[in-house]
């Protein structure tokens, strides 16, 4: 796994801010956050037991849980409160959920920041919540003790009460609170200490609870970040170039703009954070009116270094990369497969392209941003409140200490709310004419202005043994560097060659559990596309394209070598060296995905076929286990009908199965929808797609029938939220070839790229 | 200044005749569960009722509506119990929720004509709505849900009837 982000601030460092704070020690400490005034919105009423950062009960015994995750539909933060209400002992019915804000005491405890994606957050925060959870019901129950009069040792908690079985005495959280009984306090050494249940202990974790965020969510209440009502706000609606990055603006002409009834000021952004150039902000009484206003103004640009680039230019310099020798760097590199292509009996070589993809989460970005004093607050449901904080402040021109973020329900974010592009133009409308601002993007600035996943090329070269055996495999991938724009060293992975970091987020993946003694993979940053199409994390970022490319090659070796593709997966997953443990669960699991299929046991009819991929997603580390079997139908003329997706998956333990199964096939789902429905494309330096009628995410329609099967084998608790995500693409391409001969090596997937693969 | 009559309420409105009912139900009324998702039609996030019928309220304008009786997902129920509500809870269909209120109001559109629709049907009925969390299959579920729940409801409501 990478390093990630361990310190970022000053402030991450000290790790018992984290840990477990109580009483009166805890308010100090969490008033001591910077000094920032506003920030006490934080604390609970001082009658309210906190026993940790992560939740407090009040006196009538409500536990609210802060969570310091983005919520943009994984029901993260319901999640959290599950995981502290297992170990606590309270009733589910207690539980409430708050969202952090971006006081450091609320960094994730194993990142240190506060960053949402990768699929980390429940196994990462699984340890924290429940040691949280059982010194909270520690706590209770000394006090309770003291209250009653009789050994803690004999008292049982069971649905936020505390009984003592022998004198038939009980005390409600809430009368142990109110009594002011509950004092204990937790170094973290002691937190560590706390031995915590075993999963044959558990009541709470495994069980389908009802999500605390869904009700709010089915009658208008949930509030979003677009949803943010301030006194005296005013809005602004932005004008973005024709050319996604580089342009500058040369003059804005508002005579036209100020005819606009409510119209108050056209800004021009001056970014220096580098995340936005050439963009105006037209501010106005009304979002409706600031519309007007910014369709109203006459701008004039230059378009800058990228104003000839285009999807083509972006391909023609990734093979141009490709072809250089000395290009790149190493994130794997086992043995020699150059020497042993050259003793291989057979070599296959292929290429794999994925497009340009837009997040397009179903709410706009937005932010309000307001000065009150010396403290800059921003309103803005974001998966990256420690970066993001920062640009925020950069854009004002302030020190990130004096900026408070408010967190928001997340109207999707599957990546595009790791970026913080819409902070700016709130900040500085704000700043120019000091009224709060909300600033909402159109639909078409969101599409033209997306952190997009990028372009990818990918050059994959295998060798193939006497014995059908796969001895040889290199692998180059060539892409923008998303995570590298973030400027965060800590982020980046040392290469194998010693050639300086490179970006693993672009080619986790590549470095799955097959046994292959011979194995490169190279990571090639194309710097044009960096530069032209800042790129950004889509929901399973490299995974997405690294198994497209691996899964497809795997199976055109079986096919060249005359092997089954799923008995050919099963003897590359033999669990030898670094693969031991890992390989045999992904071995399970695509078993087990075959199994449910029905894989092998019938022959379809003609045209139609089924294809299987088996995936570590996200990262080697991290990984869940997924397998999927398509079963898709080609037509004559090229048109795929994807008619089922079987989709097993291995996550260790579940905390919430049915949340699981929702995760699972909004993955899959996402998985189709990029391997055949999702498009953008690049043309003079801007993305040609601006709304939905031309990037075109699966509608209900397109949905095939999906079937998952949830693995919980005892393990770790892993993430669910992408890993099905990547499985996807290569499971239907492999189907296809399958069902037509066809072989395809490009997504998304078009019925004219099948037929011209269909031999005749 | 348009009045609109709103959740069974009327109420002023300080917006120019050709501002989109969207906005001034979001930012006049503060009824904020309507959602802004494309401006175009072409998502069905703001889908609100006007007489019964379900629209894009991006695409309507103020002045379009004067006299029409509107609701919003706030008015759909006096207490968030709507079958369709009831159903989504049920089924535990949303995710990031964003688009729910719309296709809340979607299909309580359907359902106000058609208490007893095919799969095929809600498809066809639904297919202007996205959902980027793609909870595309428990949002079938959730109005197969209600709708029996309508019907056995109504059905049982004769019974008891006195005679």
């Amino acid at each position: 796994m990478n390093k990630h982000v361990n310190t970022i601030t000053a402030e991450t460092a000290d790790l018992s801010r984290r840990s477990f704070l109580v009483g009166t020690a805890a308010t100090g400490l969490v008033l001591g956050y910077a000094g920032v005034p506003g920030i006490g919105e934080a604390l609970a009423a001082p009658s309210n037991f906190e026993p940790s950062v992560w939740y407090a009960i009040a006196p009538d015994g409500l536990v609210t849980v802060t969570c310091g995750k983005a919520d943009m539909g994984q029901h993260i933060a319901s999640t959290m409160a599950q995981i502290v209400c297992e170990e606590l002992g309270a009733k589910w019915s207690d539980m409430r959920v708050a969202l952090a804000s971006n006081d450091p005491k609320f960094n994730d405890p194993v990142l240190g920041a506060q960053i949402t994606g990768g699929s980390w957050s429940t196994m990462m925060n699984f340890d924290a919540m429940s040691r949280a959870g059982a010194a909270g019901r520690t706590a209770l129950t000394e006090g309770a003790a003291a209250a009653m009069g009789v050994p803690a040792s004999e008292l049982v908690v069971r649905d936020s009460v505390i009984s003592h079985p022998k004198s038939k005495k009980q005390m409600s959280f809430a009368d142990v609170v109110k009594s002011g009984k509950a004092t204990k306090t937790f170094t973290p050494d002691e937190l560590k200490a706390i031995k915590l249940k075993t999963p044959d202990q558990y009541t709470m974790i495994g069980v389908s609870v009802p999500q605390l965020d869904i009700p709010s969510k089915t009658n208008g209440t949930a509030k979003y970040g677009i949803d943010v009502m301030l006194p005296g706000m005013v809005y602004g609606a932005v004008v973005t170039p024709p050319v996604r990055f580089g342009a500058t603006v040369k003059s804005v002409d508002d005579s036209a703009a100020k005819k606009v009834p409510g119209f108050i000021k056209a800004v021009t952004l001056d970014d220096k954070t580098g995340t936005t150039t050439g963009w105006v902000v037209a501010v106005a009484s009304t979002y409706a009116n600031a519309k007007k206003a910014a369709a109203a103004l006459k701008i004039a640009y230059d378009g800058g270094p990228n104003a000839k680039v285009s999807s083509e230019s972006l391909l023609d310099e990734a093979k141009r990369l490709q072809k250089l020798e000395d290009s790149g760097q190493f994130f794997v590199k086992d043995g020699d497969p150059n020497a042993a292509f050259g003793s291989a009996a057979k070599v296959l070589e292929a290429e794999y392209t994925t497009s340009i993809n837009i997040h397009a989460p179903m709410e706009p970005m937005n932010a309000t941003a307001e000065f009150k004093g010396d403290i800059l607050h921003i309103y803005s449901g974001n998966q990256f409140a420690t970066r993001s904080g920062a640009i925020a402040a950069g854009a004002a021109g302030i020190d990130p200490k004096f900026v408070v973020m408010h967190q928001m329900w997340l109207g999707g974010g599957f990546g595009r709310r790791l970026d913080a592009d819409m902070m700016v133009p709130a900040v500085q409308a704000a700043k120019a004419i000091g009224k709060p601002v909300k600033v909402i993007y159109t639909r078409e600035n969101d599409m033209t202005m997306d952190f997009s996943r990028p372009l990818t090329y990918q050059k994959v070269k295998a060798g193939v043994d006497g014995d059908g055996k796969l001895v040889a495999l290199s692998h180059d991938v060539v892409s923008a560097w998303p995570t590298a724009r973030w400027g965060i060293p800590d982020f980046l992975t040392p290469s194998v060659d010693k050639k300086g970091p490179l970006d693993s987020f672009t080619v986790n993946g590549a470095d799955f559990f097959y046994t292959v003694p011979n194995h490169y993979v190279r990571a090639i940053k194309n710097e044009l596309a960096h530069n032209a199409t800042p790129s950004g994390q889509l929901r399973s970022v490299a995974p997405g394209w690294t198994f497209w490319a691996v899964e497809s090659m795997i199976d055109e070796i079986a096919a060249a070598t005359g092997k089954d593709p799923a008995q050919f997966r099963i003897a590359l997953l033999d669990g030898k060296g670094k693969n031991d443990g890992g390989a045999q669960r992904l071995r399970n699991t695509l078993l087990a995905a075959m199994g449910l299929s029905g894989y092998g046991t019938k022959q379809l009819p003609k045209g139609e076929g089924m294809g299987v991929a088996c995936v570590s997603s996200q990262e080697r580390a991290t990984a869940s286990w997924t397998a999927c079997v398509a079963h898709v139908a080609v037509a004559p003329s090229g048109e795929v009908t994807v008619k089922k997706l079987t989709v097993a998956t291995d996550v260790g333990t579940q905390v919430h199965p049915d949340n699981i199964r929702a995760q699972v096939e909004g993955a899959a789902l996402w998985g189709l929808s990029l391997a055949m429905y999702e498009k953008a494309t690049l043309k003079d330096g801007g993305i040609e797609q601006t709304n939905f009628d031309s990037y075109t995410p699966l509608r209900m329609s397109q949905m095939p029938e999906v079937a998952i099967a949830v693995i919980a084998n005892g393990e770790k608790a892993t993430g669910v939220g992408e890993p099905a995500v990547t499985v996807i693409a290569p499971a239907i391409g492999n189907a296809i070839f399958n069902a037509s001969g066809a072989r395809i090596r490009a997504l998304p997937i078009t019925a004219e790229a099948v037929k011209a693969g269909m031999k005749a | 200044m348009p009045t609109l009559t709103i959740n069974g309420r009327s109420l002023s409105v300080d917006a120019a005749n050709d501002t989109p009912l969207l906005w001034a139900i979001r930012e006049q009324l503060q009824m904020t569960g309507t959602k802004f998702g494309c401006g175009a039609g072409l998502c069905g996030a703001c889908t609100v009722h006007v007489n019964g019928e379900a629209v894009r309220s991006c695409q309507t304008m103020v002045g379009d509506v004067a006299g029409k009786k509107i609701t919003t997902i706030e008015g759909l129920s006096a207490k968030g119990d709507h079958p369709l509500q009831k159903a989504w809870i049920a089924e535990q269909v949303p995710q990031c929720g964003y688009c729910q209120s719309g296709q809340i109001m979607q299909a309580a559109s359907l359902l106000g004509k058609n208490a007893n629709p095919t799969k095929e049907e809600v498809v066809a009925h639904m297919d202007g709505n996205l959902c980027r969390c793609m909870t595309y299959s428990r949002i079938q579920k959730a109005i197969m849900r209600a709708a029996t729940e309508m019907r056995t409801a109504s059905v049982s409501g004769n019974e008891r009837r006195p005679t």
